[in-house]
């Protein structure tokens, strides 16, 4: 029977994503239902999957399955535009706790018969799918294992990230993705790191770094399988990273489509991004999702007026500067004396007098009393803003929420009652309240990102403790260093060109300094180090003189002696010297010897000031111990330049004076042999 | 004649340590490459630039006025060379007025280090080109570019992979082809790295300016450098300046990128006056060298030229490095190996005509050719090819001798080589005064000069040779 039926274009719209993202009101309803400029996020997925052809849908909910279900019911029931030749199945549940849920469950229903289109109900995008989705079959034809044609937008601007930004790396005949990596929020990588099989493998690669996300990808039945196969595929980046390491051993591949650059494709994942794309719906880059397109509902609501301000007929707006970019919806009323400039305002909304409001969100049925100042918030529905109240910078208000007068917030999530925040244990968390409707709800540690249902992760989460939040739009200062480098890192380079590579000697000595180190820290057997420093000095074919005085060098380089507890660098030598002293004596035999060490000494003198300090003390020490004799101090000290080192010797003097004095001593104790 | 727009430099000072098996005794550019020494195949090159009129007999992608490119060539070789070089090119035919540029023997010189010991000659905008390259890439598409974007430097690339249908003689090696992986901004064609894959290690690391604004970059790590540059004046000035470099492509060429995105800080701008010549101090920076001044800004930020050297995708960079693909049928190999060099001698007779241009007969008129079985062969003079012999696809040196009943494929026989009678050679290259006694059978064999292969010799993959150095004969 099957085989005669029509092949119907499918599509998979994943609902309730970014919940986390949109608190507080994603803990009140589904943020696929979430208002953007008046209309659902879903009906703008659905109306995109419709102008594309799609004949069947399936929209994938878990939490607010129900709401969802009435939504569609109810869009159905009123004409809205999507419902025109496309049918829509809303299914899922609650067990759904992520993407790859979802894909698993869709496989084990077999609802999908062929390619079908995979969405976000939270995608807004007037791209016509169906040339991609002929790309993909034709794909699909050359590559049994092409799994899915993920489709991105070239973005042109350079605005501030919103977590949809990608490196890609795809081959330029095929198409085919090779590297994929999501650039992270709030982060500004100083350098790719891209495997170099990609670029070996592949006789030319195109890398992408401005692309956006829309989260709309044509997947083949295998994709579900796939999903299936793999049950630690939990989002679609995880698909496609398992996918592009595993690519033989799973048989599948991923290919690319960009967008062609009429067309527009945002993915809604954040207060932020919301923010964009409101924007650019209300300036029509949208086209036709904008709001005097009777989006939805088959109807014209607003009357357009230039600078872009969208007003319902029967709104009440006199005496009201509407500067740009605003919707008003229908059966609100703005008192005089406001200013409005880029902003959306829903339905039945109180505004009262002399308020300003830049870049502020309201949904239906907000009241806001006099004087008040809003700028970059989201207000949920029937919430209550009382006089003289100013809220800044990316502030989210619930709904029903109830502001005292003369509040002032900035950057704070605020919810109507202590009850709507779960935790995983479900307690309840003691909230900070600001009235008695309203309580400051924490973005920073409620609960884990994963824990919200349904939610596409798409972050790391050691960096997105917060919520990115709205703020002021603007482009990009050219900023010099994002597309040169300065002259600082010039000098770098300039440095390191001009270093000589490390010559074996500096190799060698680097190695006997780490050898020393790590036995003195262990306590190991100075035999041992003995073995390993013969070791390193065949292997650079170090002569005997360069080991002996490389070895008095790496004891004093030692980063115990470098830098000495309390700067008393004469305990650290003896300390060193107690535990190394017999790796040195096994070098440090003959005359000659001593007489390298020594000039390391010398050396070691120049480098290090606590040491020059002390060298006559150092020298003596040596001396007691036995490890340098007095003939080598006095072979020494004569050979030291009286001008250029006269510090040197001056600060030996007395010691070699001592030296002196003591042996003529010695001599006579000779002569008598009776003494000591 | 200093009128001319560029000068040409070719670098043939090179020892050709990667060719030890057939270099013999002769500097690296007079390798026998078919009828003419290495050399030449460059000078060829250039000189069919080098025209008042219309080139002729070329696919040319149109010049479009009748101009003087550059009339004489600087050959950069060793001074012990000079003579002999001199002499080889004397026997070719070739419209080029050569200057010879010597570096000292004992010199162990970079192509930077040359560059640099010879810039006082230079006295305009320059084409460099090593002395290895044998193609019939048209140079215009590379100078045009060069003039239309003003750059600093054009190169160009070719596809690589002339030699990989041959097998290298002589024992098993694993042979690997020294790749680069290099990023060019497609729509501009504008030069963003090069790297030597054998300096990466698993991962490439791309800095952030490389791809920020600029979106898009297309990798290829299929395309080889054809060691083509065209460079400005001061760059070599700039060069001249910077005496740690040593070598050109693999030093100074990713410096050079490098400094394209390289940007003066705003506390050094007064220094970007007109008044370069005043300014006696000489500077490391290399916006120094680079003549941008301040009308120079003005004139590109006010232009209505539609490159728009100050907007996006340039931003304003003073110094712009471009690269320049040859189009997909153009023969470019680079003689670097002797891999390279036994691929260009036995394709030489089939793509002769299109790369030379030439229609010669590639058989030498003093060359005594009796053998009826031929193809593709190129005989120089004085050789003997004896009847009764097939001889396919090979390169017979001259005053060899090639007695009767011998198969021949594929081999390069070097000058002066005897081969007698009842032998059948094939893929091998036979040294120079080598002999090959009856009855041998030799296959993918490497025969060093003077060696005698005995009677009823039969050797496969082996490097013969007398030398000690290159004592490897393996007894199977």
């Amino acid at each position: 029977m099957s085989q005669f039926q029509k092949e119907i274009v499918q599509a998979v719209l994943i609902a309730d994503n970014n919940a986390w993202n949109f608190k507080p009101l994603s803990d009140e309803a589904s943020t696929a239902l979430l208002p953007l400029v008046n209309v659902s996020m879903l009906d703008y997925a659905l109306i995109a999957l419709n102008r594309s052809g799609v004949e069947e849908v399936f929209v994938y909910a878990s939490l607010y399955l129900q709401d969802i279900r009435q939504h569609i019911k109810e869009g159905i029931a009123t004409f809205a535009s999507w419902s025109f030749k496309m049918t829509v199945h809303v299914i899922g549940g609650e067990g759904c706790r992520c993407f790859g849920d979802a894909m698993r469950d869709l496989d084990a229903k077999a609802l999908i018969r062929g390619n079908f289109i995979l969405l976000g109900a939270d995608t807004v995008t007037n791209a016509d799918l169906r040339p991609v989705l002929e790309q993909h079959k034709r794909t699909a034809k050359f590559d049994k294992g092409a799994a899915a044609t993920l489709v991105f937008k070239e973005s042109t601007s350079s605005t501030a990230r919103t977590g949809n930004e990608l490196l890609i790396a795809m081959d330029r005949q095929s198409t085919r993705l090779h590297y994929h990596q999501r650039l992270r929020m709030n982060h500004k990588e100083a350098r790719y790191q891209i495997p170099l099989d990609v670029f070996l493998g592949n006789s030319s690669v195109t890398l992408h770094h401005n692309l956006l996300d829309p989260q709309i990808a044509i997947g083949s039945p295998s994709m579900l399988s796939l999903f299936s196969d793999n049950f630690d595929f939990q989002t679609r980046d995880d698909f496609v990273r398992g996918l592009l390491i595993n690519e033989e051993l799973l048989d599948s591949r991923i290919y690319v489509s960009l967008l062609p650059p009429a067309q527009y494709a945002h993915k809604v994942n954040n207060w932020l991004s919301y923010q964009l794309v409101s924007r650019d719906i209300i300036s029509r880059w949208a086209y036709p999702l904008v709001p005097d397109m009777g989006v939805y509902k088959l109807q014209q609501q607003y009357v357009f007026y230039k600078d872009n301000i969208y007003k319902s007929h029967d709104a009440n707006v006199s005496k009201v500067a509407l500067q740009e970019n605003v919707v008003i919806q229908a059966g609100s009323q703005v008192d005089a004396g406001t200013t409005i400039s880029s902003s959306v305002v829903g339905a039945n909304c109180r505004i009262g007098k002399n308020c300003q409001l830049n870049n502020v969100f309201l949904m239906a049925n907000v009241t806001i009393h006099d004087n008040c100042q809003l700028r970059h918030c989201v207000i949920g529905p029937d919430a209550v803003i009382n006089e003289k109240c100013v809220i800044t910078a990316g502030c989210v208000l619930g709904a029903k929420c109830v502001l005292p007068a003369n509040t002032k917030l900035s950057n704070t999530l605020v919810t109507s009652s202590q009850d709507t925040q779960r935790t995983e244990e479900n307690e309840k968390i003691e909230l900070d309240s600001i009235g008695p409707k309203a309580y400051i709800v924490s973005d920073v540690t409620t609960g884990d990102p994963d824990d919200s249902d349904g939610e596409e992760d798409l972050l790391p989460k050691a960096t997105t403790l917060c919520i990115p939040k709205m703020s002021e739009i603007q482009a990009q200062a050219n900023d010099a260093s994002d597309y040169s480098y300065s002259s600082d890192d010039d000098d770098e380079d300039e440095s390191r060109v001009a270093t000589p590579l490390p010559d074996d000697t500096n190799i060698f000595l680097s190695e006997v300094i780490d050898s020393l180190t790590r036995g003195f820290r262990e306590k190991s057997n100075p035999d041992f180090l003995i073995l390993e420093i013969n070791s390193s000095r065949y292997a650079y074919n170090m002569s005997l003189k360069e080991v002996n005085f490389n070895v008095v060098k790496a004891v004093f380089g030692m980063e115990s002696i470098l830098e000495p507890a309390n700067n008393n660098v004469l305990v650290a030598i003896n300390a060193a010297f107690k535990q190394l002293g017999p790796v040195v004596s096994n070098y440090i035999k003959s005359e000659d010897a001593m007489f390298d060490c020594l000039k390391a000494l010398e050396d070691i003198c120049e480098e290090n000031e606590l040491v020059r300090e002390k060298i006559s003390q150092v020298v003596h020490y040596l001396y007691d111990k036995d490890f340098i004799s007095e003939d080598a101090i006095h072979a020494w000290y004569k050979q030291l330049d009286p001008k250029e080192q006269a510090p040197l010797r001056q600060s030996l003097a007395k010691l070699v004076d001592w030296l002196n004095q003591s042996s003529e001593e010695d001599d006579d104790d000779d002569d008598d042999d009776d003494d000591e | 004649m200093t009128s001319c727009e560029f000068q040409a430099v070719i670098l043939a000072a090179g020892r050709g340590t990667r060719l030890p098996e057939v270099l013999g005794d002769a500097p690296k550019c007079l390798l026998p490459v078919g009828p003419y020494p290495l050399i030449w195949y460059p000078l060829n090159m250039l000189s069919r630039h080098n025209f008042t009129g219309k080139p002729i007999n070329y696919k040319s992608t149109s010049m479009p006025e009748n101009c003087l490119l550059f009339t004489e060539v600087i050959i950069v070789v060793l001074e012990q060379d000079k003579v002999e070089v001199q002499q080889a090119l004397e026997r070719t035919p070739l419209k080029v007025k050569i200057d010879y540029a010597t570096i000292p023997n004992d010199s162990d010189f970079g192509t930077a280090d040359s560059l640099r010991y010879i810039h006082d000659k230079i006295k305009s905008d320059f084409l460099v080109v090593s002395c290895d390259i044998v193609s019939n890439i048209s140079l215009y598409p590379l100078i045009n570019k060069f003039r239309s974007d003003d750059a600093a430097l054009a190169l160009v690339l070719f596809k690589s992979g002339f030699e990989s249908d041959v097998v290298m003689p002589g024992p098993k090696t694993k042979h690997k082809p020294e790749r680069d992986i290099i990023g060019v901004h497609p729509a501009t064609q504008r030069l963003a790295f090069v790297f030597a894959a054998s300096d990466c290690e698993d991962t490439l690391n791309l800095q952030h300016y490389l791809l920020k604004n600029r979106g898009q970059l297309d990798v290829y790590s299929r395309l080889t450098d054809a060691h083509i540059y065209v460079l400005k004046k001061w760059v070599i000035d700039y060069l001249h300046r910077k005496e740690n470099i040593s070598t050109f492509k693999g030093e100074f060429l990713p410096h050079l990128i490098k400094k394209q995105y390289y940007r003066r800080t705003p506390k050094a701008m007064p220094d970007t006056t007109s008044d370069l010549n005043v300014t006696t101090k000489h500077d490391d920076n290399i916006l120094h060298y680079a003549t941008h001044t301040v009308v120079d800004q003005k004139l590109t930020q006010a232009s209505l030229f539609n490159q728009s050297l100050s907007h996006v995708p340039y931003h304003g960079d003073v110094i712009r490095c471009f690269a320049v693909q040859a189009p997909q049928d153009t023969i470019g190999v680079r003689i670097n190996n002797t891999l390279s060099f036994l691929a260009i001698n036995r394709k030489l007779a089939g793509i002769w005509s299109e790369l030379c241009g030439e229609t010669h007969s590639l058989i030498a008129p003093g060359a005594v050719v009796k053998s009826t079985q031929t193809k593709d062969i190129i005989v120089a003079d004085n050789a003997k090819l004896s009847e009764k012999t097939s001889l396919n696809c090979s390169v017979f040196g001259s005053n060899s001798i090639v007695n009767p009943k011998n198969i021949v494929n594929n081999s390069i026989i070097m000058s002066n080589v005897v081969v007698e009678e009842g032998c059948n050679i094939n893929n091998c290259i036979i040294g120079h005064r080598a002999h090959v006694k009856s009855g041998s059978v030799l296959n993918n064999c490497l025969i060093g000069p003077n060696y005698v292969v005995e009677e009823q010799t039969k050797s496969q993959s082996l490097h013969l040779s007398n030398d000690d150095q290159y004592m490897e004969i393996d007894i199977q």
